[in-house]
């Protein structure tokens, strides 16, 4: 179970950005997770909710974009979706694929609520 | 009070992966070869170390960094054959870099060719944490069933090397070196495998040598790279 110590590494990131853009509070964390992402969505969920607090984050919502694994050939380049983890390109049965989404536990973006638009003006 | 949203698109590992990057291309200049092994629990991976401690006798150097949840017993068995630092993760299941660079400060100004990182026993979480090495290495025993590659592909995915262990229970178990092998294979078609039994030693010169082969591999790269430069 390393769920807890990704969503930990992704709160601790959260965190920094908000500082950084001088935001009030985070509203949403947008993550992609695919199949080999290596980590449970809904324990991530419930991982996140646990110990965003610890972060001063109570307020922002997760929200998990499930994504498909998908690979390139590196033969006939053709680009397909993964499933049942079966490595192989769909049109010529190569195995020579390389996985290009589906594989990360990927931040995509957080929605801040900011008192003044200070970048605008700065 | 407005809202706005930032866009980040970053692997939330990408911090970590840039340190075990910095760390493999450090060991590369080095001429140590890492070799990051990872299991279920008792697939044999300390017996797997002794035994290829035993065959070189000396002939090469190795060094272990071996991680379990709790206790020193490996690093106690280890350490006559090769020196050695016990990991202790307090209930982590995986090791991650800190404790990599925590057990490599411990373990001292090492003059080694081979540094060991025996990871905590389950085929899930070590999948998804690069540890800087140049090679990792799933152990499959033969009492664990040949079905197992496709259930954890993760790992297998990212592993370019499979030992099936304990080959002297194949007469006893319902176990296919083959059919594991296949099922391996259609998740990493390039995974190299290898059947070995810590006991009586079998493989395990094959196994040596397959790791001379690699690190070799690793230094003829970098010489080449540097005479490019
Ligand atoms: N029969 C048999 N048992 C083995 C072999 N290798 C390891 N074992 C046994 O399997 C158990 C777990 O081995 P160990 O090396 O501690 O596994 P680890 O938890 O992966 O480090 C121990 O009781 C070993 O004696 C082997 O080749 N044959
Ligand atoms: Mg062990
Ligand atoms: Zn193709």
């Amino acid at each position: 179970m390393h769920e807890a110590s990704l969503v930990r590494t992704l709160l601790d990131k959260v965190a920094t950005l908000l500082k950084e853009h001088q935001g009030e509070a985070v509203e949403e964390v947008c993550i992609e997770l695919g199949p080999l992402s290596g980590v449970e969505p809904l324990l991530v969920q419930s991982a996140f909710e646990m110990l965003a607090p610890q972060y001063s984050l109570s307020d922002a919502k997760l929200i998990i974009h499930e994504i498909p694994l998908e690979a390139k050939c590196r033969d006939c380049g053709a680009l397909f979706e993964i499933k049942n983890f079966r490595f192989r390109c769909e049109l010529c049965e190569s195995s020579a694929v390389q996985v290009v989404r589906g594989d990360e536990f990927r931040l995509l973006n957080i929605t801040i609520r900011q008192a003044v638009d200070n970048e605008a003006s700065a | 009070m407005n809202t706005k949203t930032i866009p980040v698109g970053q692997d939330i590992l990408s911090p970590a992966k840039q340190a075990a990057a910095d760390l493999r291309a450090d060991f590369t200049r080095r001429g140590i070869f890492i070799v990051n092994i990872v299991s279920s629990p008792g697939a044999g991976k300390t017996s797997l170390l002794e035994a290829t401690a035993r065959h070189w006798g000396g002939q090469h150097k190795m060094s272990v960094l071996v991680g379990d949840l709790a206790t020193d017993r490996d690093a106690q068995r280890l350490s006559p054959l090769a020196p050695t630092v016990q990991l202790t993760t307090g209930g982590a299941c995986h090791l991650e870099m800190p404790l990599i660079k925590k057990g490599l400060e411990q373990l001292g100004p090492i003059e080694t060719e081979f540094l060991f990182i025996e990871n905590i026993g389950n085929l899930v979480c070590p999948a998804s944490h690069d540890l800087g090495e140049h090679l990792r290495v799933v152990v499959l025993s033969t009492t664990e069933g040949d079905d197992k590659p496709g259930k954890y592909p993760k790992m297998f995915r990212t592993s370019q090397v499979l030992v099936i262990t304990k080959t002297d229970l194949l007469p006893y178990v319902p176990f296919s070196v083959d059919s594991a092998v296949a099922d391996a294979q259609l998740i990493q078609p390039d995974i190299q495998s290898i059947a070995v039994c810590a006991r009586s030693g079998e493989g395990i010169a094959e196994w040596c040598e397959m790791l001379e082969a690699a690190r070799d591999r690793m230094v003829a790269s970098r010489d080449d790279h540097a005479a490019v430069h």
